[in-house]
């Protein structure tokens, strides 16, 4: 390369990075241990020595827009090495941090997500707007059905007969879902958005640093090396390679898979519910029903064990968006689970207040995904494929 | 002296298994000398046997057939006697085997076809030795007429204030010579300095104020501003100094010597002792010749040199990328000094500087050494100089672009802590243009740990220049001797005031004057405080051991000095130019006169001069050419085959520690040859080479230390004219019709022990394969 690069150091952004959980970021002497020992670096100019430099010097646009950052697995060999004391795979972490909030849209609330003091906030209006729509459900129910009979559709979603508990006589699941639909699709629009813009960022970084040979995207072959990326990330590859957190993967796959479980266990649900006119809860002795279950308890213990782990770990920093996560995954799994068991022991309202609390838990979860530590599994992915596709050695 | 002699002979270590003792012991016997044997003789036993032979007024002069002499020295130390040590241990069993080297059946001893060289070797040592103790003399240490323990110290910044105080805490009387009006030196010029005490981590006050205070309260202390050195004349322990005002004319400043071409009559011959020196006088008119004492001088002891530094100047074609004549790029003392006056501002227009980038090195391509005379503290410099921009804006960004981040001991937490400044940028890399754009400047570098290249913008750009040796522009310390004011041969050092740093720092080419602080390496103020130190225990060393007539440095308590045995003198001034440390001075007839406290007991004097008049009182041209000839050169009388035989003079300083070193690791080298250790290769007379080819040994050897620019040597000088001596008498060897390799020279390191028998295998092989000396059994 025989442009010159003109260095532009931003002051804020070293400040963000260390307010991020990168703290150490300045004590970097350039000694490349950290790219010697990780083991997942590719061999041709290798994370993370330079994003440390370029993390010192404050380059921004040498960082947000680097393919490379969403590489590491953050295992902490590289921290475990240093010589200096300096935790390159915390930075880096912090600096997907950054990259996040940078590319999430709207930046108000992409900074209010990382922000301890906006918490209160961030819970209250979902807990005030579920509470609005709770007490509907169960003071209004009538008012409720013939609204519906308006337009021809049949309000209660609960089981006929007998009373049994359901939480959808606490809570419609009208409202569930009319809630969490347009929720998912302005996600999905805006991680649409950021993604364009970051894929375009992660390339135009590649050709400059040379580490790849490809000069345009072909979206159809990039999305056929997704395919191929996707069984990598499923077994858990590349974060197995790592020494220092070995101990890490496992609960991080449980989690993972944890969710998809769920993901199906919604889609079955949501199914049944619109098409076969069946709704929940289902029968313990269902095979939905125990994937659901099984995905609930791998849930909580996949997340208790990630909280437990970063308690006893002194070497790593944990930040407030990690806290942020993991609580939010633990007590959506928690509630759930306390939820169904209520229900089960037929402690009706015990059952509708965990209900509550899972609603919020998820509205957390799915509503800040594009802001969050969370939508690091967009970003991951893509950066890997990018990574497989422009052929990073 | 009436002397008594004895021989000692331990039969431990190996010694007695190895070698026929009968045989050995007969060596003395046949001399009328008791010899003793002993099997353990460096046990309280055996030490306590020869004391009692001392006791008893049997023995004064003893050779000690046992270890080197480089061991057990405090063990083998008798008052009032001779002592020499036969190298029988590392020398001889040690090296050469039985397994090698068969002891003889009796058959074979006398059947003049076989030898025993192991045996022959250890007689050999024995007879050498006895010859020596009967040679030499106990000396008498010399005494000046007029002592001073006064110091004299020149210069008063940091480093002579530290001298200053150090040595006065001790006791001593000081006198500090300023230059300027006031004492502080470039210290008191600074904003801020390195760090001086613990945890060594942020920028402090300069300590010039508290020393300056501290100097008031010493009435041992007397500074003197607005003084110079005019000369220095005289000998360690008696040094006659005049000072002036700077700048002042006056009939004692210092004589230079001629220059070289002057030397040259019309005639395109050498001048002779008087012309020479009627043309020193009219050279030097209104000048005092340097053997005319000051009668209003004052007497010192010693000499602490802290005259300091200048800033480096950065400027010409070959740093024009740098853009050295863009007014606001400057050198970082210019940086200095507008960071001391207030907030960083560029020269040219007087605005912030908020951007700042630092250059380290030239960022040529061949050779990435930084500045001339730039050292670890110019990297510190930068450091700290960055963390001015970083005090005065807190948007502001310093930017340092270095070959070498030097941050030595614990300078490094230092480094660490200013590192940890957000506005401070670090990169290895080379600049490669600063140009002006605009308002401000564009600087490029390549191959940076950024990758790419790399450009940034700055408002002012600051050049690492070095920190520049006083001496180089100044002899400084003004000496009245012979050879010259300054110091010899320094551009070698680049002007620093430094003997050899590495192996004996503070030491100068001059005995008594011990440099300290910037004069001899570019440091800092921690570092010039610390040599501060040295220095003073240096001077007080001199003064102490001068007082009693003992050699100061290398040969530490050597109490012998040079005698000259002047009805024989030619005035042909060898001794006068070739003592490297310019100890004598010869008159205007050219004799050459002795200064013994400045003089280091190297030699070099005795092995230049031609007519062999120098001696030592324990090491004289007899003792040394004796040893020669006590070597016995068996001939084809004695064997059909005789062995070979050669002389090896061996440096005593880096050669004979390697050898013994060669000893203790069991390496065997030819055993025909018989080293004798020399103080110095310069003290080596060629005289002793001569000698022995004439009595038929088949060749010599000198081995002494690496010379050159790097040079080992101990007396700086002496392996290098020993070379140039060997070259020269390979003339004369071809009138003889003998060969020119049959002398010859090494060097060796200390550490190349396994070197030297590679070196005198080779030796030998070369001079067998010329066949045996033809002047053999004359």
């Amino acid at each position: 390369m025989t442009e010159k690069y003109l260095a532009q150091p931003d002051l804020g952004f070293i400040a963000q990075l260390k307010g991020l959980g990168g703290e150490t970021l300045k004590k970097c002497y350039q000694c490349a241990s950290c790219s010697v020992a990780c083991p997942i670096a590719p061999e041709d100019s290798p994370f993370p020595r330079k994003e440390m430099i370029a993390a010192s010097w404050g380059l921004k646009d040498k960082l947000i827009g680097n393919g490379d950052i969403w590489l590491c697995h953050q295992c902490g060999d590289c921290t475990d090495l240093c010589p200096r004391g300096a935790a390159p795979g915390d930075v880096l972490g912090a600096v997907r941090s950054a990259a996040i909030t940078e590319y999430a849209q709207p930046k108000v609330l992409a900074k209010a997500i990382n922000d301890p003091k906006k918490l209160p906030l961030l819970i209250g209006i979902p807990a005030i707007w579920f509470a609005i729509f709770a007490y509907i459900t169960m003071a209004h129910g009538d008012a409720m059905t013939k609204l519906f009979n308006v337009f021809g559709i049949g309000w209660s979603h609960a089981h006929g007969g007998a009373h049994i508990i359901s939480p959808a006589n606490f809570f419609s699941t009208w409202f569930v879902d009319l809630t969490f639909v347009p929720v998912a699709a302005a996600v999905a629009l805006i991680f649409a958005l950021s993604l364009k813009r970051f894929l375009n960022d992660i390339h135009r970084n590649a050709v400059q640093e040379g580490k790849t040979q490809i000069s345009t995207i072909n979206y159809k072959e990039f999305f056929q090396t997704l395919i191929r990326v996707i069984p990598v990330i499923l077994k858990h590859d590349k974060f197995n390679e790592c020494e220092s957190n070995k101990d890490r993967a496992t609960p991080h796959m449980m989690v993972l898979y944890a969710f998809i479980g769920l993901f199906i266990v919604t889609a079955v649900c949501g199914t049944m519910l619109y098409l076969g006119g069946y709704p929940g809860p289902y029968p313990q002795l269902n095979p939905i029903k125990w994937l659901a279950n099984i995905s609930g308890v791998a849930l909580v213990i996949g997340a208790g064990i990630m909280i437990k782990n970063r308690l006893n770990n002194k070497d790593q920093l944990s930040s407030y968006k990690d806290w942020f996560i993991l609580g939010v995954v633990f007590i959506l799994g928690l509630t759930g689970m306390l939820t169904e068991m209520a229900r089960l022991a037929h402690l009706e309202y015990t059952s509708y207040f965990f209900y509550y609390l899972h609603l919020i838990a998820i509205f957390n979860l799915f509503a800040y995904l594009p802001f969050s530590k969370m939508a690091h599994l967009v970003y991951r992915l893509t950066a890997m494929t990018y990574a497989e596709y422009g052929n990073r050695k | 002296m009436d002397k008594k002699y004895g021989v000692y002979i331990c039969t431990g270590c190996g010694i007695g298994d190895t070698l026929d003792m009968e045989a050995l012991v007969d060596v003395p016997d046949e001399e009328g000398v008791n010899c003793t044997t002993h099997p353990f003789l460096c046990s309280k036993e055996g030490v306590e046997l020869i004391q009692k032979d001392v006791d008893d007024g049997k023995v004064n002069a003893m050779v000690i057939g046992a270890c080197s002499r480089r061991v057990n020295f405090d063990v083998f130390k008798f008052d009032n006697c001779i002592i020499e040590r036969a190298n029988l241990r590392e020398g001889v069993v040690w090296p050469h085997s039985r397994e090698k080297y068969p002891a003889l059946t009796e058959d074979q001893k006398d059947d003049e076809e076989h030898f025993d060289p192991i045996q022959m070797k250890a007689e050999d040592y024995i007879k050498m030795g006895m010859i020596r103790v009967e040679k030499v003399s106990l000396p008498k240490p010399y005494e000046t007429e007029s002592f001073s323990k006064k110091i004299l110290i020149l210069g008063g910044g940091v480093t002579g204030m530290s001298a200053a105080l150090d040595a006065a805490k001790t006791g001593y009387e000081v006198t500090i010579v300023e230059k300027t009006a006031a004492l502080g030196g470039y210290a008191a010029k600074l904003r801020s300095q390195m760090p001086v005490a613990e945890p060594f981590e942020t920028l402090q006050v300069p300590v010039v104020e508290s020393l300056i205070q501290e100097i008031q309260g010493f009435s041992n202390i007397d500074v003197r501003t607005n003084c110079e050195v005019a000369r220095i004349a005289g000998q360690p322990g008696e040094l006659t100094v005049t000072f002036k005002t700077p700048g002042e004319k006056i009939p004692f400043d210092v004589p230079f010597p001629l220059p070289e071409e002057m030397l040259i009559g019309e005639d395109g011959k050498e001048l002779d002792a008087e012309a020479a020196h009627a043309k020193y006088l009219e050279y030097n008119e209104g000048r005092e010749d340097i053997l005319q004492l000051d009668p209003n001088g004052e007497l010192y002891g010693a000499v602490i040199l802290a005259a300091g530094w200048r800033p480096a100047k950065i400027e010409g074609e070959a740093y024009s990328h740098l853009g050295v004549d863009i007014a606001d790029v400057i050198s970082n003392d210019e940086f200095e000094m507008i960071a001391a006056r207030g907030k960083i501002v560029r020269p040219s227009d007087g605005k912030e500087a908020k951007n700042v980038v630092f250059i380290q090195s030239p960022g040529k391509k061949e050779d990435d050494a930084d500045f001339d005379y730039a050292g670890s503290i110019t990297s510190m410099v930068a450091l700290k100089q960055a963390k001015y921009v970083r005090e005065d804006y807190s948007d502001g960004k310093a930017y340092i672009i270095y070959q070498h981040m030097r941050t030595p001991g614990l300078a490094e937490y230092f480094y660490k802590n200013i590192q940890q400044d957000d506005g401070i940028f670090m990169t290895k890399g080379a600049v490669t243009q600063v140009t002006s754009q605009g308002d401000s400047l564009a600087v490029t570098a390549e191959n940076t740990l950024l990758g790419e290249n790399l450009a940034i913008k700055a408002d002012m750009v600051v050049v690492a220049g070095g920190m520049v040796p006083a001496t180089k522009d100044d002899p400084i310390i003004n000496l009245a001797y012979r050879q010259g004011p300054g110091f010899r041969d320094n551009d070698i050092f680049g002007q620093y005031a430094d003997s050899n740093y590495i192996c004996f720092p503070y030491e100068t080419q001059r005995t008594g004057v011990y440099a300290a602080g910037a004069i001899r390496r570019a440091m800092t103020i921690e570092e010039s405080m610390e040599d501060a130190t040295g220095a003073a225990l240096k001077a007080i060393q001199c003064i102490e051991s001068s007082n009693r007539g003992m050699a100061v440095h290398p040969r530490s308590g050597d109490m012998t000095y040079p005698d000259f045995f002047f009805q024989r003198c030619t005035q042909c001034k060898r001794c006068t130019v070739e003592c490297p440390f310019g100890a004598l001075d010869d008159d205007a007839k050219g004799t050459p006169k002795a200064n013994p406290t400045r003089c280091r007991r190297c030699g070099t004097c005795m092995g230049a001069c031609p007519e062999r008049i120098i001696s030592f009182a324990d090491y004289t041209i007899d003792s040394i050419g004796s040893q020669v000839k006590a070597i016995g050169v068996p001939s084809e009388d004695d064997y059909d085959e005789p062995p070979f035989r050669f002389l090896a003079l061996i440096c005593e300083n880096d050669a004979f520690p390697a050898l013994d070193m060669v000893g203790m690791n069991r390496i065997d080298y030819s055993p025909n040859v018989r080293f004798i250790p020399v103080r110095c290769l310069g003290s080596v007379n060629t005289i002793w080479i001569k000698d022995a080819l004439a009595q038929g040994l088949d060749g010599a050897i000198l081995i002494g230390c690496k010379h050159g620019d790097d040079y080992q040597c101990h007396f700086m000088k002496g392996s290098e004219l020993a070379e140039t001596r060997v070259k020269k008498i390979g003339d004369a060897l071809s009138s003889l019709a003998l060969e020119e390799e049959r002398v010859a020279f090494a060097e060796i390191a200390i550490d190349e022990y396994d070197k030297l028998p590679e070196i005198i295998n080779a030796f030998v092989d070369e001079v067998e394969a010329m066949g045996p000396n033809p002047f053999k059994g004359f």
